[in-house]
Order: structure tokens, then sequence, then C-alpha cells
């Protein structure tokens, strides 16, 4: 007679498998990422200005992050008013006719990098042991440096943004975070899901409109120093 | 191993900030974090992070400092929020380019006038911008410039980079500032801006400096 694995066994090897599928990644704004903003990014904060953003591929970012990154950044800076022209990797601006392009009045450079990764090789001998009961820990840190120069290549402002992120494999963190997000949490303090990604995309473009207005009006002050 | 010790060591620290069974994201929010070596930890909180000297401990090992802010968000305006806590090195940047700005202007004496809207930051901002000043080896005065009603009629109507030179125009043909004054001027040029800009008034000069 040929022998069937236990209910027990044959449940556990469901949820090792179902472990594959069920994670949870949670966000943290360590420095910088949840400072207060008081700019609307929705408002015409940047109108008339000639914006450069040069995001430069690095760690982090490939040369199609940094593309992806450069694009999204600049319909930000777009939508307050400004003109802006994209760059990634530093390459100058060429005109059709050759020409080089006039210097622009901001130039905003972004790099990324990894500051700190961890894993944890006991959890994940915890989760094959409990079959995914027990969450495999995974997180690193990360740093995204934002430079804001003038047209003269001036430093305006420069900030470095730090935020963790932490992912929880397994079945047992999928559902007892589902089950609280159901039952307990508020619907903006959910876990499951892509709040993650969409909280870090906002703080990094909250604090982006904010650095770049605050370097505006930090030009200005300058100018009119000059000017006197 | 027993399945306890097990849960145990997978188990974040109940101090973790990190959203989860402990913390909401709201929380969370209140927290400001840095990743430190462990020894610079053990430098700077003694008795709370303590380095490991055996010669078989990580030297790589890592701790993850998190200070809870002192008030809620929320509880201020954001851009009160976020000028109060940068205070300390505006403070200090705004008093360092002062003494700077002119080395013979070291024998007179600093005052200070801080242009923000609302009495409690701006009399929160004087006083730190002067306690820098001291640091700096100036002396400082509390006594205040003053303008007259007209004065500040004309003034307020001059955009915000013309008010400021013109204010200390003022200042030097009224008297309120004399030949051994110096006004340091903090400034808050836009409601949307999260810092702060200074210049100095000498001689009826305006010259701005950050």
């Amino acid at each position: 007679m040929p022998t069937r694995p236990l209910p027990a066994l044959r449940l556990g090897i469901l949820l090792l498998a179902a472990a594959g599928g069920c994670h949870v990644h949670t966000y943290q704004p360590m420095t910088g990422l949840h400072r207060p903003v008081v700019v609307d990014p929705q408002a015409p904060n940047l109108a008339g200005l000639n914006l450069t953003v040069l995001c430069v591929p690095r760690e982090l970012l490939n040369v199609q992050d940094a593309s992806a990154l450069c694009q999204k950044v600049g319909t930000l800076f777009e939508n307050q008013g400004a003109v802006v022209t994209t760059t990634v990797g530093g390459a100058p601006e060429v005109g059709e006719a050759g020409e080089v392009a006039p210097p622009p009045d901001l130039t905003v450079e972004l790099r990324a990098r990894q500051v700190h990764q961890a894993g944890h090789p006991l959890s994940w001998a915890a989760t094959i042991a409990s079959f995914s009961l027990v969450p495999a820990i995974e997180e690193f840190t990360f740093e995204q440096e934002i430079v804001v120069r003038d047209g003269s290549g001036f430093l305006l402002a420069t900030d470095a943004l730090r935020g963790r992120i932490v992912h929880y494999y397994g079945f047992g963190a999928w559902a007892s975070n589902s089950l609280l997000d159901l039952t307990v949490r508020e619907e903006a303090d959910d876990i499951v899901g892509d709040g993650a990604e969409r909280q870090l995309s906002a703080d990094l473009y909250r604090q982006l409109s904010q650095a770049v207005f605050n370097a505006k009006m930090q030009a200005q002050v300058l100018r009119a120093g000059a000017q006197r | 191993m027993s399945p306890a010790v097990l849960v145990a060591l997978a188990a974040p620290a109940h101090a973790d900030p990190m959203p989860g069974f402990v913390h909401t994201k709201s929380q969370m929010r209140d927290f400001d974090c840095e990743r430190l070596a462990q020894r610079d930890g053990a430098d700077r909180y003694p008795g709370r992070i303590v380095a490991s000297e055996s010669r078989a401990a990580d030297p790589d090992r890592v701790v993850v400092v998190c200070t809870e802010r002192l008030l809620r968000t929320g509880l201020r305006s954001p851009r009160d929020e976020a000028v109060l806590g940068g205070l300390a090195p505006t403070a200090d940047g705004i008093a360092a380019s002062a003494a700077a700005a002119d080395p013979a202007l070291a024998e007179r004496t600093w005052l200070v006038e801080v242009y923000y809207p609302g009495g409690e930051v701006s009399g929160k901002l004087g006083f730190a911008v002067k306690n820098a000043l001291m640091s700096e080896g100036l002396s400082v005065s509390d006594r205040a410039p003053a303008l007259g009603a007209d004065d500040v009629a004309i003034l307020t109507r001059l955009a915000p980079l013309e008010a400021y030179p013109a204010a200390c125009r003022r200042y030097a043909a009224t008297g309120t500032l004399g030949a051994d004054d110096v006004l340091v001027g903090v400034v808050a040029l836009d409601p949307r801006e999260t810092v702060l800009h200074a210049g100095v008034c000498v001689d009826g000069g305006w010259t701005w400096l950050r």
C-alpha cells in the first residue's frame, strides 16, 4: 500500500510553497525623508525656471533605473511650472546643430547608494523549519543624495535622505499582517500591499520639491547680493 | 533548538520603530534614526550601547539609533516644525557667517532682529542666534531697533529682497542703529520655504549672508 504524507506535513509543504509568493515589505524613513514639507508639489512653485535633472547611475541605480527616475522627477518639476531637461550620467546636452545647450537656472543631481544590507541566515532556517510560519527577514538601508547648483555650478543645497526597507518572507508574516490590516489598523497604516513603495515615492518627491524651491530662493538672494 | 528560541531569534525587537505589530506607520514617523558602527554608538551613547571588547566580536557590527521627536507630528505647523527642527545648525551657521563677514566689526555691539511670522518661533530664533553670536565671542545686546509707522508702511509695500536693505538705510538715517552697532537680520522670505536667510546691516548698508 503506497504511503501518503501526513496531513500536517502536506499542510506544511503547502505553506512553504505559498511562502514564495507571500512577503511583506515595510519602509522606514530614517533621516530627512520625513522632514516637514511646506511647498505644494501640485502648485506652480517653479514657474519659468529652467531646470536640468541629472541622474547618476551608481550602485542602486543602473542606467535604466536612473532614466526612469529622471523622467518621474522631471514630470514632478514640470507640474510645478519648470522647463525641465533630464540627463543620465552627466553627458552635456547637444542641440540639433551640434551646439551645447545654455546653462540652466538650476541643476539637480541625484545619486543613490546602498548604505547597509543584512540578511538573517537563522531566520531562513526558522522559516523552513516552521513551514514559513516564522518569517525570513532581509533589510537594507539606502541613501538618496540631492545636490542643487545654480547655472554657474555654485552649490546651493545638498541633502542626504536615508531610509530602510525590511522584507519579511513567509506565509506567517503575510497572514498575520493581512489580518491586522483588515481588523485593527487604519487604512493609512496598512502594511500588506504596495503602500511602502507609494510612501517612499511620496516622501522622496516632497523632499525634492522642497529642496529645489529652497535652492531657488537661495539663488535669488545670492543674485540680489551680487547686484548691490 | 526549540521552536520558542527560533521565534525569539526571528522576532524583531519591540524597540525597533519599524511599522509592524508594535508601531504604526504614523508612530514610526515621529522617530529620527541613524545607523552607526557599534563602537561609534558606544562612544556617543556610553552605557546604553556597549561595544564588545572580545577579539571574536564582529568589527563591522552596526546599530540603529532612533530618537523620538519632542513633539508629535502635526502639533506645530510644518513650517515651524522644519525651522525649529534645524534651529541649532541654523543659528550657528548665521552666527559664523556674520562673524566672518568683516573682522573689523568684532568690536561693535551686535543686535538681532527676526522677521518671521509667529511670536513664539521668532523669540526662539532670536534667542538662539544671540547665543550663537556670543559663542563667537561677540558682544550682543537685547536692544531692538525700531522704525516709525510711516517707514513701516512704506517698507511693507516693497518686494522682500528690497525691503530689508531699505529698512537698513532707515535704521541708520533715524539713528536707531548707531555707528557702534551691527544688526543681524534673520529673514523668512517666502512662506513656502523651510530655510531662513540672514543679512547684516552696518552703517546703513545691507549685505546678504545666506
